[in-house]
């Protein structure tokens, strides 16, 4: 029995050992493995494009492995925010442009060097410029607020379906029109206040000048300045006016408002032009010939030309503490590859960043409207202001409608907090 | 067993001087052993954190720099912060509604103990939203609550005007509070019947023998004979309708219209998990664990009183 014993000690000593060992010479020979944490990977729609990124990446890096995270949406910067004060975790990152990405740049590397020979090509790198000049991530999409409209909605209101809103005058005689039709105007959900954003964005886009762009990038242009306080106004009146559905303040943008315009019940939308909400996804369910796009006309101002409200949409950046700077860089750079950016833009309708892209055998009608737009757009309102900013706004938004708040105090309670950002 | 053995065991068991430890004799040991697991746990997934926010919460941590201690600045900000401050009357006004939570699940308990037909259907049916996740729940009600949902079609087939329910101030907190309430009173109700599990049937008996009407019966010997309960379920109530209510909010409102359905632990995950700011984040969270300290505090008071009497 005692020979039993200790026959069996030994031997489970011995394979503890061998485990051990192999377990050491593992680790010793790992390849190196990249992380890449995003809310993207997991969509079936991006899986031929994340799929080639990889393999080519792999292949061109013998002994290193990309490693796809995806995280949820919703709990992204909050999981990301833990990761980067842990100091630990992802070696790239997705970011949105505008305030999510630069208030991360502190976590972020500065890409200048390394994507010098891609930064003619690809576009939209404002959106992840720090304040120092330097560049923090690497745009894989563009993103744009375009008015998508359902033609035969159009037609029935007795309205030309070819014909679009030029002026605000325009906009407002086709949503009367389309009310007597009994057609709602436009569908809206501002249940988490996103309505409101892209609201602003869209009005704000051809009305204000370069400066005043610059001026409210920076915080000095108030929201009880005269250009802002008429756009607060015209989100006011055009509830008054009956241009929305009801029931705003309880619809999710994501994905009710969209779905209600996909099943052909309010005639126009305030969409997107990549991701979600876009071109593709609205011709396949009312059908490509069904669907319009139009820039939204500013209220006042603007020099009579309508451009896109555009930036780079969401990029990929490299975090500080990757033990992998080189490598993590070079993925970066991958993912805004003219052939993966080609997959990314037929497979899943993200207009790319990289302008070598081929488009030209793009069948959609409303995708050869908005890609001849992308030369020459304009900033996107909301993507400059500060969260604090954007959540206030959110909330102001919904008690404009409630009809708990005035314009005037929205616009005061909003400068307090633009000033309060500002100070930060 | 001969005597000597009988005296060795007992000596064993008996506490000696030169034995005694700090951890006592070793059935003390014992208890300490069963008790450690849980005791670890608690120390680091509740207390170690706890002081963890607390020194965040005297910083301007944003998530990724260097926290630099501000002092008692967050705690000065969240005085003047009327998002904070509509939070805490919104939870006031939750608060106000404790004795719904507590009388419905008793009313009901009670009639399903005195043998109400069907009973245990009810017990089952009414237990039965307590095992959903409250994000379930909330998907469940969105598409009943919505403007264009169902209870809306329902009004308006019997001539009604349509009411947004989410989406107006003055329906939407008491909607979350309606589901919740749906969603939760199963598991009062639970305990509730435990408690009357052990009302003695011959005072009831006695009672009835003697004429007591059924209030009387109610009010006379089942609730004083339950009060421990109804006060331990008070306090469980309250801690969960502060800090159970995040998913549904989530889900339903997103803590709007403006702030009408924002509480404090909402408030919490959107200055920590939107606008980066854990430090703030935390020095709520810490404002939040008084109050709920305080509030389960007084409860326990009360409790502990009544048992004196």
């Amino acid at each position: 029995m005692k020979a039993t014993n200790r026959t069996l000690r030994a031997g489970t000593m011995l394979a503890a050992a061998f485990t051990l060992a192999i377990g050491f010479a593992g680790t010793a020979s790992a390849d190196t493995t990249l992380t890449v944490w995003d809310w993207k990977n997991g969509d079936p729609v991006t899986a031929d494009y994340y799929a080639a990124v990889k393999k080519d990446f792999e292949a061109a890096h013998p002994g290193v492995t990309v490693k796809y995270v995806m995280q949820p949406h919703d709990q992204y910067y909050t999981l990301l925010g833990t990761a980067i004060s842990s100091g630990q975790g992802p070696d790239v990152v997705l970011l949105h442009g505008g305030s999510q990405a630069k208030e991360r740049v502190s976590a972020l590397t500065k890409l200048d060097d390394k994507v010098a020979d891609i930064k003619g090509t690809v576009a939209g790198w404002d959106e992840f410029t720090g304040a120092d000049g330097g560049l923090y991530a690497v745009p894989i999409s563009i993103q744009g607020f375009a008015v998508y409209y359902n033609k035969d909605l159009f037609a029935k209101a007795g309205l030309d379906p070819e014909k679009t809103p030029k002026s605000w005058a325009d906009l407002s005689a086709t949503a009367e029109a389309l009310k007597k039709a009994g057609v709602a105007p436009f569908a809206l959900g501002n249940k988490e206040g996103f309505g409101a954003d892209f609201f602003l964005s869209a009005v704000a886009a051809n009305g204000w000048t370069k400066a005043q762009q610059d001026a409210w990038t920076k915080g000095d242009l108030k929201w009880s300045s005269p250009e802002v306080k008429a756009i607060v106004q015209a989100w006011v009146d055009t509830k008054g006016a009956g241009w929305y559905a009801d029931g705003a303040n309880s619809t999710a943008k994501f994905m009710d408002e969209y779905e209600s315009f996909e099943r052909g019940e309010n005639a126009q939308t305030i969409g997107l032009i990549s991701d979600v909400a876009h071109w593709k996804e609205f011709d396949e369910f009312l059908g490509a010939d069904k669907v319009g796009v139009y820039v939204m006309p500013p209220i006042a101002g603007g020099d009579g030309s309508l451009k896109l409200p555009l930036a780079g949409g969401i990029g990929y950046g490299v975090t500080k503490f990757s033990p992998n700077q080189d490598l993590a860089a070079d993925l970066v750079k991958s993912f805004a590859d003219t052939d993966h950016m080609k997959i990314f833009f037929e497979t899943a309708g993200a207009i790319p960043a990289n302008t070598k892209v081929d488009t030209s055998d793009t069948k959609s009608p409303s995708a050869k409207v908005i890609l001849a737009w992308l030369s020459d757009g304009v900033p996107l309102a909301h993507n400059n202001m500060s969260t604090a900013e954007v959540e206030e706004w959110h909330r102001q938004s919904q008690l404009l409608f409630t009809g708990e708040t005035t314009v005037d105090k929205a616009v005061a309670r909003l400068d307090d907090v633009q000033a309060q950002s500002k100070k930060k | 067993m001969t005597s000597t053995m009988i005296a060795k065991e007992t000596e064993s068991r008996q506490p000696t001087a030169g034995r005694r430890s700090i951890f006592g004799n070793n059935a003390h040991r014992l208890a300490y052993l069963f008790v450690l697991p849980a005791l670890v746990l608690v120390i680091l997934f509740r207390i170690v954190p706890l002081i963890w926010g607390l020194g965040y919460s005297f910083t301007d941590y944003n998530g990724m720099s260097t926290p630099t201690f501000v002092g008692v600045q967050n705690y000065v900000a969240i005085a003047h912060d009327p998002v904070f401050l509509d939070s805490l009357i919104n939870m006031l006004i939750l608060l106000a509604t404790l004795p719904i939570w507590i009388g419905l699940p008793l009313v009901l308990a009670i009639l399903i103990h005195q043998g109400v037909p069907g009973g245990k259907l009810f017990r089952a049916v009414y237990f039965f939203p307590a095992v959903l996740s409250s994000v379930i729940v909330g998907a469940i009600f969105n598409m009943l609550l919505r403007y264009d949902g169902s209870f809306n079609a329902a009004l308006k087939a019997m001539g009604f005007s349509a009411i947004d329910w989410l989406g107006n101030s003055n329906t939407a907190l008491f909607s979350l509070i309606a589901v919740q309430l749906w969603a939760t009173f199963g598991m009062s109700l639970l305990i509730f019947l435990a408690g009357l599990s052990t009302v003695p049937s011959d005072m009831l008996e006695a009672a009835k023998l003697d004429g007591a009407k059924l209030m009387q019966t109610w009010w006379y010997i089942v609730i004083p004979s339950i009060r421990p309960i109804i006060e331990f379920a008070a306090v469980v109530t309250t801690i969960g309708m502060l800090t159970s209510m995040f998913g549904l909010i989530y889900v339903l409102t997103a803590g709007g219209p403006g702030t009408a359905t924002t509480l404090p632990e909402f408030l919490i995950w959107l200055e920590q998990g939107k606008m980066n700011r854990p430090g703030y984040a935390s020095a709520i969270s810490m404002v939040l664990f008084l109050m709920m300290g305080g509030l389960a505090w007084i409860q326990i008071r009360i409790m502990s009183k009544n048992a004196d009497l």
